[in-house]
């Protein structure tokens, strides 16, 4: 009897569905998070008696087979690439993208991530920096005597320098995009990393040529919709416990089995 | 009397089966685009051929037989995903796949974007349009599917989703990872495509749970049917074989 086995891959799929969900949850209030979910698709079928085997001489055949699936599995947790919510901070180095796109930033092992996460900052030196200090491609270098940055929808960085009057350029932000965005690998960090399912990087000014536009002084929430969540986590859950409610089933089953004598 | 206990089995293995199906269904009730699966019996009528010149004609007996399993189409729950590459359908149709082994049927609409700009589904086969395969270059935007299965992004129009229907969607196969094989396909007439969803599983948790309810409690039925005719076969053989008889 299998029903142990394919109630056990449904227990195992559902217990990964949870931790998706608890994924998505704790990372509510996460700057640029993308929410993930599990996808499933059931295993081979082993076929008892198959379609289209002959059932006399006469050529007749058997029209449905009989197929047994032994269960499921996990197929994939594809991210949700919707758009966040932009929300206002009031801090001049706060960069929401909307729209398509991703920062590009160093990585200390000399790989780039790519991350929807825009608040930055300024280091010692002055560099454009993310929060965990690693500096943003293509580097942004604003001056102490810097005044007012402002920072345009399509990248450019201005600010005010020695109480000039008018504004000088400090650089072009760049922003990057990927044929296949949710094939980007997470390391963590609010940071992605290229991959061969998402392709290479275009890097490309923001407000042209499908890449999204940049809005200072905000911020991308999370997209993750916290009555989903619950609807999903308690729909798994209840999944799970029926997964377990087969497994007593079968158990019960095979203890009649053994007492048949 | 053998016959008894011979007729318990098949009903036996056949209860066992049962269960195996329902548990499939069971740990397929969140997969994308599941169908559940029904297993139907038959009586198998021993002996096949009789004679009725003894003067106790041959008795027939009915064994139980299981003899096909009928996908149930019925359409799953939508749910929204917001997924420009989720497309759910409403209806009886299939989206075709492009396997290596050939052509395949499937439900489940979650797609997504190869490196080289192709429309796959998560195994990475392509989904075929009217024309074949869907690509898109890397800096084409706002994707959007219609109800008849028409792509369009911001390069224009991109041709249209193949869907299939079965007019006997029972003679396709199930191939796992969500896919189907065999059937007769002709081109969809009443299918509606759905971007932005996904079709949920349509197994019902209920009416699973009391289907294995009923197989669990029926196979004890059975079991104990067994133990009785093992019961008296016993005594049978202590009564007829004693000397003192």
């Amino acid at each position: 009897m299998q029903a142990l086995y394919i109630a056990s891959s449904g227990m195992a799929a559902q217990e990964r569905n949870v931790e998706v969900i608890s994924n998505n949850i704790a990372n509510m209030r996460t700057t640029g998070y993308k929410r993930q979910r599990a996808e499933f698709q059931d295993l081979l079928y082993q076929s008892y008696r198959r379609a289209g085997s002959s059932t006399s001489e006469q050529g007749t055949i058997v029209p449905v087979g009989i197929e047994i699936g032994s269960g499921v599995k996990t197929a994939a947790t594809p991210r949700v690439m919707s758009q966040g919510d932009v929300a206002p901070t009031e801090k001049e180095l706060d960069i929401a993208i909307r729209g398509e796109g991703f920062f590009a930033v160093d990585l200390p092992d000399g790989r780039t991530g790519y991350t929807r996460d825009g608040s930055f900052e300024r280091d010692a030196t002055g560099q454009l920096v993310n929060v965990d200090g690693f500096s943003i491609q293509p580097g942004i270098v604003i001056p102490d005597t810097a005044n007012s940055v402002s920072i345009s929808p399509d990248g450019t960085v201005e600010a005010f320098l020695n109480n000039s009057t008018t504004p000088t350029t400090l650089g072009q932000l760049q922003i990057a995009r990927f044929a296949n965005k949710a094939g980007l690998q997470s390391i963590g960090n609010n940071m992605f990393v290229e991959t061969g399912a998402s392709g290479p990087a275009q890097s490309g000014t923001p407000n042209s040529d499908g890449m999204g536009d940049l809005l200072q002084a905000y911020l991308e929430s999370s997209n993750v919709n916290s009555v989903t969540e619950i609807a999903d986590l308690i729909a798994a859950q209840r999944a799970y416990e029926m997964n377990a409610r087969v497994i007593s089933g079968a158990d019960e089953m095979l203890q009649a089995t053994t007492q048949m004598r | 009397m053998e016959n008894a206990q011979l007729i318990s089995l098949s009903r036996q293995v056949a209860l066992q089966r049962q269960m195996d199906v329902v548990a499939n269904n069971i740990a397929n009730i969140n997969t994308t685009g599941f169908k559940s699966e029904q297993l139907l019996f038959e009586q198998y009528m021993m002996p096949v051929a009789k004679d009725k010149d003894f003067s106790f004609p041959d008795q027939q007996l009915s064994f139980t037989d299981d003899w096909t399993t009928i996908h149930d189409m019925s359409g799953g729950p939508l749910s929204q995903t917001g997924n420009p590459l989720d497309v759910a359908l409403e209806g009886k149709g299939f989206f075709v796949i492009s396997t290596p082994q050939g052509e395949r049927w499937t439900r489940a609409g979650a797609f997504a974007i190869n490196p080289s700009g192709t429309l796959v589904d998560l195994d990475g086969n392509p989904v075929m349009s009217e024309g074949g395969e869907v690509k898109f270059a890397g800096n084409e935007t706002d994707i959007t599917i219609g109800t008849d299965g028409s792509i369009s992004s911001s390069a224009g129009a991109k041709g249209k989703l193949r869907v299939v229907e079965f007019d006997d969607p029972q003679a396709t196969e199930r191939e796992g990872n969500n896919l189907y094989s065999g059937g007769t396909p002709v081109a969809a007439t009443e299918t509606r495509v759905v971007q932005g969803a996904i079709e949920k599983s349509n197994v019902s948790g209920v009416g699973e749970m009391t289907e294995m309810i009923r197989v669990q409690r029926a196979y004890e039925s059975i079991a104990a049917l067994m133990r009785e005719q093992d019961d008296m076969r016993r005594s049978a053989i202590q009564r007829l074989g004693s000397l003192a008889a």
